[in-house]
């Protein structure tokens, strides 16, 4: 995309073949996304209406180890419309190349906020955080009955491992790939394998269900977005993730996203699922999210060191990996009292 | 022997160019300004490893020492402890891995190493994210 103007200019092409009539844009800005993704806010006007709308497209050099391609995000995403859950219609998915150079979704905007520091500290979302836990448990339980069956191209455990065993499996991988030896990962995964829960339950997962990817409004959850993680695996472990202390924004003693306890949140999941959920297995799943998340910032530093993608913001990722590092081991110390 | 501004000196100057020139143009650039924050906070980063790297050098050594019951000296050239210490790390990984450490009392005194190291790391990149952690735990323990 040589410019701006010209980018505008595409969208509009593509928006009036979809849509079969004229379209203006009105505006067209960039929102805040991951490291990952390219992320803007349409605002257009067609047949006498205006809507709004989000565009999401790769970036051409950041295609991440086990993120979804934009068609299957968009499968899953209109898999969960349908079955009641709250996300963003989603519109349209491009694949063709020649519009904007890499592949394409649209879906509806949601009113809201979405960046985790303003979640947790809004003074006009204080409601909304009373609400979240308990929303966040509802709609968990929903999430967690999609039919695994219909996407085929979901990340799984392989046959005959545990989800557990298969993240110790990966993130041995990535520590071997990167060529990593940090005794404190070493000993995060030697604490892990000790401690694997017993078989547990597959289901379909989100993926990075937390603060940071809801939309909130004064009501509390109204969107979920990303859902570019999608894979099967253990509940519990989709329990955990949105309590790991680097999701509170700095509202550490909320264990819960920064908003809130854990145990509504846990609570309403049981109610919601009818599944009897072990505390214990959440706390290892925790503790497991922040081994993870650890390494995966170290190999999000590696594409900036060793993979061509120059970034300031990848680089730093690699400093960062030491707090979930400290967190992991005041989480085993607390397990091992 | 060089002229001022030292390193850090320097770096320093770079870090509050940026923060004071370039920042506030970028208000309206949301991408460019956030990834330029992480760039002042690089800089920040990069002058706290400079006063504290050596210290945290021998301290690393040291506790390998106590940990593992020798009395190595430290080579004298910063390159090569540095590699030093990073093959001695790599073979305690070993070691974790093969389960020499899963037994108490070792188990205990690799835990207080780790513990020291991933704090000494946040003290060159994130010395608020430890002042947080004491002052939640400090709070938490009045309301016990």
């Amino acid at each position: 995309m040589r410019t701006l103007t010209d980018f505008r200019q595409r969208i509009i092409e593509y928006l009036e073949a979809v849509t079969g009539g004229a379209v203006e844009i009105k505006s067209l800005q960039p929102l805040a996304g991951g490291a990952s993704r390219d992320t803007w806010l349409i605002h257009m006007r067609a047949q006498e209406v205006d809507e709004r709308l989000v565009l999401r497209r790769d970036l051409p050099t950041s295609i991440m180890d086990s993120a979804l391609e934009r068609d299957q995000e968009f499968a899953v995403m209109s898999a969960a419309y349908a079955g009641g859950v709250r996300v963003p219609q989603p519109r349209w998915f491009c694949s063709e190349p020649r519009i904007l150079g890499e592949p394409f979704l649209i879906y509806n905007y949601i009113e809201g906020v979405s960046i985790g520091a303003e979640v947790v500290s809004l003074p006009e979302l204080a409601e909304a955080r009373r609400r979240l836990p308990e929303q966040m448990g509802e709609q968990l339980a929903r999430i967690h009955r999609m039919n695994p069956a219909l996407f085929d191209f979901l990340p799984r455990p392989r046959p005959g491992y545990s989800p557990a065993q298969e993240a110790v499996l990966q993130t041995r991988a990535v520590l071997i790939r990167l060529g990593i030896h940090n005794p404190v990962l070493a000993f995060g995964l030697r604490w892990i394998e000790r401690h694997l829960p017993e078989g547990g339950e597959v289901v379909f997962l989100h993926g990075d269900f937390r603060v940071g990817n809801f939309i909130v409004s004064e009501e509390g959850l109204s969107g979920i977005v990303d859902w570019e993680f999608s894979r099967l695996g253990d509940p519990c472990e989709e329990l955990a993730w949105p309590c790991l202390r680097d999701w509170r924004y700095g509202s550490g003693h909320l264990r819960l996203g920064g908003i809130g306890q854990r145990e509504p949140f846990i609570r309403a999941y049981e109610r919601a699922s009818g599944r009897r959920i072990n505390r214990k297995v959440v706390d290892f799943w925790e503790i497991l999210g922040n081994l993870r998340w650890a390494v995966t910032a170290l190999a999000q530093a590696n594409r900036h060191l060793a993979l061509g993608e120059t970034s300031v913001e990848l680089a730093s990722l690699g400093r960062r990996s030491a707090e979930m590092q400290l967190e992991m081991l005041r989480l085993i110390a607390e397990q091992e009292v | 022997m060089y002229d001022r501004p030292t390193l850090s000196e320097l770096l320093d100057a770079v870090r509050a160019h940026l923060e004071e020139n370039i920042v506030p143009l970028l208000k309206d650039d949301r991408k460019l300004y956030y990834q330029t924050l992480v760039a002042v906070n690089v800089l920040r980063i990069a002058g706290r490893e400079l006063t504290m790297n050596a210290l945290h050098l021998q301290d690393e050594w040291a506790r390998l020492n106590f940990l593992q019951n020798s009395a190595l000296s430290i080579p004298a050239d910063d390159d090569e402890a540095r590699a030093a210490l990073a093959e001695r790390s790599r073979r305690l990984c070993e070691d974790i891995a093969a389960g020499s450490y899963d037994q108490h009392p070792r188990k205990a005194a690799l835990f207080e190493h780790l513990l020291a190291t991933a704090v000494e790391q946040l003290q060159v990149a994130n010395p608020r994210f430890l002042q947080i952690l004491a002052l939640e735990d400090s709070e938490r323990e009045r309301r016990r």
